[in-house]
């Protein structure tokens, strides 16, 4: 592909590396960009990476396996497209997925991003575990199949595959159905939602999944869809439409929100805590929506809640986004996302760090282990914060 | 160069809890489990592509297996195959020596430079089909290939040996390689290259077709018995502190004589 066919070419040398794209909303450092708090290199902010993209579209430099690195080190937590101060920063985002569009098509990606990529081709998540084991979180929960009940809670990859997201997709069901709400699940039967497929820039596989996910949600009557994990709420309410998937989505947050609010849910129990909140940039940035999560911990007697110094639209992500809590282009030094972020948890003097995301969850208590802080500082999932307030063991 | 890739389908045994044996002891069941391309045939599909594209010339892609098997023809069109041949067989009660016979019968038909086979499979992983068919082809052949580079008439290889020793041949076309894991990284398929790969031609072959029939493929290894190993001693699981896990997993291994 040259410069000509790629559909941003027409804008992509508009950007002139001012260097917003990395400062958090309230200018008091630069590290706001996950991947340029990590390298600390221009090549790695957006400015840098669409600097890089022009080049290499326009035949300057190769591919290279460090190109296609520097990339996918982007987890598309939206930093950027927030802090650019330009007209075209609505799209500054899909420049750079539509470069790895055109990565995936020439098949040259990182291979962990071809293993995330083939796992979920052959079985519908990106750890390459059988389909066959999709529902095994639920096991001995009582948690019914969705057969028309009012909302089908979807539960996403993540909760379902990985140890920790399996503890709190079993704990929010326990919280739903203590709060009497109607709800089933797929069990084997859920599939990929797509997100991260979506902005790993392989767009033809994420149509697929959106078609048969909209197509199945549609066969089942499906209406109402509460997620666990942020990443299925955006795709599901943001670009499901587009597959006529037209469904009234929330994330559990604002489920939970609505219920405390209005007595569907006995949260006397409390948790006694000094809680801080970190944002998950697909609840967040991608979705705006801040109040839900600090309405529930607010709600919650006990809790104490202190904000980090970067939050909301400022938050720094945990650096999972964009696939990397598999892929991993992030990890392994002291100045990864994820570690920076617990650090700045820890100097607010708050005891737990709350998530509302199980890829933020895994991502910031392996974090936590490596900074040697588990003494200080515990990392839990706002439903089992409320799980612990309503008596769920 | 003209190169003929031999690929096949295989289980995905990533799950190895799942693989069941079935009543009648001569295959695994496979109603729960998930297909994928032979990994190592993905490797000798992405030498061959590479190749292709350097000197230019055609690639076949060959397997011998029921319908199913088509997808990983489509695999190898997706990748830059130009043409695909399946010969309808179902081959889970085959061994290597009935399949090299379909093989040769089929390529020698065909005009070829180079033929390219993964080192082994991952279900039966005899690593023979490659070395039978260049023997019956009566062309050289090496396996475990790890360097492969062309030139007119001949291909320099590497063979990588027991403890990483590297063997270097250079063999004249006409011939046969095993391709082994590393000697490249096989690139992503996307699933639009799948797609288009729907559209392009798959040949079909019947076992009369080059000549065969039933009754000429007698094998020379009969499968007895598929059974699963018995189970070993269960692993411990170390429970406790951090400080009292440390000290009894430092115990088993001066126990064990490890230092």
């Amino acid at each position: 592909m040259t410069l000509t066919d790629y559909k941003y070419g027409d804008v992509i040398h508009r950007c002139f590396r001012c260097g917003y794209c990395k400062f958090p909303i309230n200018w008091m450092d630069v590290n706001n960009c996950p991947a340029y708090a990590r390298f600390r290199m221009e090549t790695y902010s957006c400015g840098g990476r669409l600097w890089l993209t022009r080049a290499w579209l326009e035949g300057e430099i190769e591919w290279s396996d460090h190109l296609a690195d520097i990339l996918y080190s982007c987890t598309a937590c939206k930093n950027c497209e927030v802090k650019c101060p330009l007209s075209f920063n609505i799209d500054i985002l899909n420049m750079m997925i539509a470069a790895k569009g055109e990565m995936v098509e020439r098949g040259e990606v990182p291979s962990p991003v071809k293993e995330f990529l083939e796992n979920i081709q052959r079985q519908g998540n990106p750890y390459g575990t059988s389909r066959a084991k999709r529902g095994e979180w639920m096991e001995g929960t009582g948690i019914e199949a969705y057969q028309g009940q009012e909302f089908l809670y979807y539960v996403g990859c993540v909760g379902s595959y990985d140890t920790r997201g399996q503890e709190t997709a079993r704990i929010l069901g326990k919280v739903l159905q203590k709060a009497g709400v109607s709800f089933g699940v797929l069990g084997n039967d859920e599939n990929c939602d797509g997100n991260e497929v979506k902005n790993l820039g392989e767009e033809t596989l994420f149509e697929m999944l959106a078609e048969e996910n909209v197509a199945q949600f549609q066969g089942l009557g499906v209406q109402k869809i509460v997620t666990l994990s942020p990443h299925s709420y955006n795709t599901m309410k943001n670009d499901y439409p587009g597959f006529n998937g037209e469904f009234e989505v929330s994330h559990y947050t604002q489920l939970l929100q609505g219920l405390i609010r209005d007595g569907g849910l006995d949260v006397s129990g409390g948790y006694n805590a000094t809680v801080t909140y970190h944002d998950p940039c697909f609840l967040g940035r991608w979705n705006e929506e801040y109040n839900a999560p600090r309405a529930v911990l607010k709600s919650t007697p006990g809790v104490q809640l202190v904000e980090m110094a970067r939050n909301k639209d400022g938050a720094l992500c945990c650096g999972g986004g964009g696939g990397n809590f598999y892929i991993d282009l992030l990890g392994g030094s002291a100045d990864s996302p994820a570690r920076r972020r617990v650090r700045e948890a820890c100097e607010t003097g708050a005891n737990v760090l709350a998530v509302a995301c199980p890829n933020c969850l895994t991502m910031l208590e392996d974090a936590v282990k490596a900074e040697g802080l588990e003494d200080k500082l515990a990392v839990k999932d706002i439903a089992e914060i409320v799980g612990e307030a309503c008596g769920i063991k | 160069m003209d190169i003929i890739a031999c690929i096949k389908r295989v289980p995905d045994t990533s799950e190895a809890d799942f693989i069941k044996i079935d009543p009648a002891q001569r295959d695994i069941e496979k109603d729960r489990l998930a297909f994928k391309i032979n990994n190592w045939d993905e490797y000798a599909l992405e030498a061959a592509v590479q190749l292709k594209e350097k000197l230019g010339g055609t690639l076949t892609a060959i397997t011998v297996g029921p319908e199913d098997w088509n997808e990983v023809l489509r695999r190898a069109l997706a990748m830059g195959a130009d043409n695909a041949i399946r010969i309808d067989r179902d081959v889970s009660a085959d061994d290597a020596y009935t399949v090299a016979v379909i093989l040769e019968r089929v390529i020698q038909r065909l005009s070829y430079d180079l033929v390219l086979f993964g080192a082994q499979s991952e279900d039966f992983g005899s690593g023979q089909l490659g070395a039978m068919v260049a023997e019956m082809l009566g062309i050289p052949h090496a396996t475990l290939v790890t360097v492969l580079e062309a030139e007119e008439g001949k291909v320099h290889t590497q063979r990588e040996l027991e403890a990483g020793t590297l063997q270097s041949y250079t063999i004249e076309l006409p011939a046969l390689l095993t391709v082994h894991t590393g000697i490249n990284q096989p690139r992503y398929i996307s699933l639009r290259g799948i797609r288009s790969a729907m559209q392009k031609e798959l040949q079909v072959m019947a076992l009369d077709d080059p000549g065969l029939s039933p009754e000429t493929l007698v094998p020379m290894v009969k499968l007895e018995k598929l059974e699963l190993p018995p189970k070993g001693k269960e692993a411990e699981l170390i429970a406790g502190a951090p400080e009292e896990a440390a000290e009894r997993l430092a115990k088993i291994l001066k126990d064990a004589g490890i230092f």
